[in-house]
């Protein structure tokens, strides 16, 4: 394509190819052994903790909701794929308020412990939880249930799983990143290979207008200006480059006034 | 003489300037003097946190209260007046523990909580200026940021609570995380250490958590009419706030600074300096 517009007939064969190659491959896609990294978190948590169980649940995208993806110790099995709202128990508070803590006798109020008691039948005592989150988003909460108190060093807890939180978000993060920015791309590739459509930059934009897309709309909207901006002039490129720079450092609380 | 003046200036101008009321106290200060006897009658005291239940027998009823929301597609907050549950029970315990140090102050409660959960820090920000533009007279904020996109906007507002006279409490994080605006030098900040007499406090000369208050294993209201014990920054932060209201409803008209230097002086840790002479 010479000036980002219609595709000629030999491009437009590699587009279809792309994107018959993008339709199996997309779903799929996710970085390796993220899975594995979670459950092996939760995994050291519950034997350093001298625990019960151990357990990592991480927000759904209407955040009214959080589902248990990794879990260790007595429950695991019955615990991955819990759902429990935000609005109540340990889980719900600690996303809520961004607030680590720590219940030493949960049998006093029940609800407090519903999102693990209510399908794994076990009702623990005592619940340490910290929040998963970075710097600009919400991720979850990881739960460490009975943990033995009394062992030397137990005073420390708190701030040992807040630093096994912290490895979780930023490996949650990071898969996230490559999985939405790949999906994204490889959407728009099979979009593109399509009959009806002649341009990166056009299917592009469909991406952004579905709203049934897996795919952030305002990333696939990125990605089509970026598709136009190739096709635009070095200075045009280089004041994108300067702008989109100064929103990220003022979002970041660093722009100068 | 010249005609030129600097900013500000003009507000020191003679027949311009009201005068101040210093503090009505003789040195050594003593907690006699600062609270014996008060019981937080008059005071107004925000509580910025989940809700509360006014039914609570520990709360014996809210003054009024304000649940903050924040709409889903813009990000912005708007304010709810009137009656409001309490989401998790947070908000009920700190309450409670206020009411053990100044049993008659008028509770106000502001929920930040339970409204959009990435809209919390523009919920937590409305929430503070509600409480200073409705002439609260402490408020007490168990809740902090960690973000640092958020230092400006929390510093800043810090700083207009304390200008306009609202005493802001804040606990630290629970974890040694950055906490916005429970750091800042115009609040007092506190964090937990063991006992459970609400007037045993101590003062960190090595700040930035400036007070020590029962925090650990705590017995606090909870919702449903329940009592339960926890352990929490968050705990130890409304003894401090009760404090501050007792003072207040003895002695109504402090400024935030006189406020910090009373609570300084009266610490269980503060010891008398011989005066010179």
């Amino acid at each position: 394509m010479t000036d980002g517009g219609a595709a000629g007939p030999w491009e437009a064969d590699v587009l279809r190819a792309l994107r018959d190659l993008a339709a199996v491959v997309g779903p799929a896609l996710a970085p390796p052994g993220h899975h594995e990294r979670l459950q092996s978190l939760v995994d050291a948590a519950r034997d350093a903790f001298a625990s019960q169980a151990c357990s990592i649940a991480l927000l759904d995208p209407d955040e009214q909701t959080l589902t248990f993806t990794v879990a260790a110790g007595v429950g695991a099995t019955s615990t991955v794929g819990l759902r429990v709202p935000v609005s109540v128990g340990v889980a719900g508070w600690v996303v809520s308020s961004g607030q680590a803590l720590e219940i030493t006798d949960v049998t006093q109020d029940p609800r407090w412990a519903a999102d693990v008691a209510e399908q794994t039948g076990y009702l623990p005592r005592s619940i340490l939880a910290a929040p998963l989150e970075t710097e600009h988003t919400l991720i979850g909460v990881v739960e460490v249930l009975d943990r033995d108190a009394s062992r030397p060093g137990a005073e420390r807890d708190l701030l040992m799983l807040s630093l096994l939180a912290q490895q979780a978000a930023l490996s949650v993060e990071s898969a996230r990143l490559f999985t939405d920015s790949g999906r994204m791309l490889l959407d728009a590739i099979a979009t593109a290979g399509g009959t009806e459509l002649e341009s990166l930059s056009s299917a592009m934009d469909d991406v952004a207008a579905d709203r049934s897309s897996p795919v952030d709309p305002d990333l696939a909207e990125l990605g089509s200006l970026l598709a136009r901006l190739a096709a635009a002039g070095l200075a045009e490129r280089r004041l994108a480059v300067r702008l989109v720079a100064d929103v990220l450092d003022y979002a970041d609380g660093r722009a100068t006034p | 003489m010249t005609g030129v003046l600097p900013a500000w200036s003009w507000q020191f101008a003679r027949g311009h300037l009201p005068s101040v009321a210093a503090l009505p106290a003789e040195l050594p200060l003593t907690r006699e003097w600062a609270w014996g006897g008060a019981t937080g009658a008059g005071v107004k005291v925000a509580v910025i946190d989940s809700g509360v239940d006014g039914a609570h027998p520990a709360i014996r009823g809210v003054a009024g209260g304000v649940a903050v929301e924040v709409d889903a597609r813009t990000g912005r907050t708007t304010l709810v007046e009137g009656p409001h549950a309490d989401l998790y029970g947070h908000g009920t315990a700190c309450a409670g523990i206020i009411r053990r140090a100044a049993p008659e102050c008028e509770i106000y409660s502001v929920r930040v909580l339970g409204a959009r959960l990435s809209g919390r820090a523009a919920a937590f920000v409305t929430g503070l200026r509600w409480a200073v533009d409705n002439g609260m007279h402490v408020a007490n904020l168990s809740l902090s940021s960690g973000r640092a996109s958020q230092f400006a906007t929390f510093h800043r507002v810090a700083d207009e609570a304390y200008f306009a006279g609202t005493v802001l409490v804040c606990a630290v994080n629970n974890i040694p995380v950055p906490s916005y605006p429970s750091e800042f030098a115009a609040v007092l900040s506190v964090a937990a250490r063991a006992g459970d007499d609400p007037f045993d406090y101590d003062y960190n000369p090595d700040p930035p958590v400036e007070f020590g208050a029962p925090g650990v294993d705590v017995d606090v209201a909870w919702t449903g009419g329940r009592t339960i014990r926890a352990t929490g920054n968050s705990f130890a932060c409304p003894h401090v706030t009760g404090l501050v209201a007792r003072l207040l409803s003895k002695h109504p008209g402090l400024t935030p600074f006189q406020v910090k230097t009373v609570l300084h002086a009266l610490a269980s840790n503060a010891r008398a300096v011989p005066t010179p002479g």
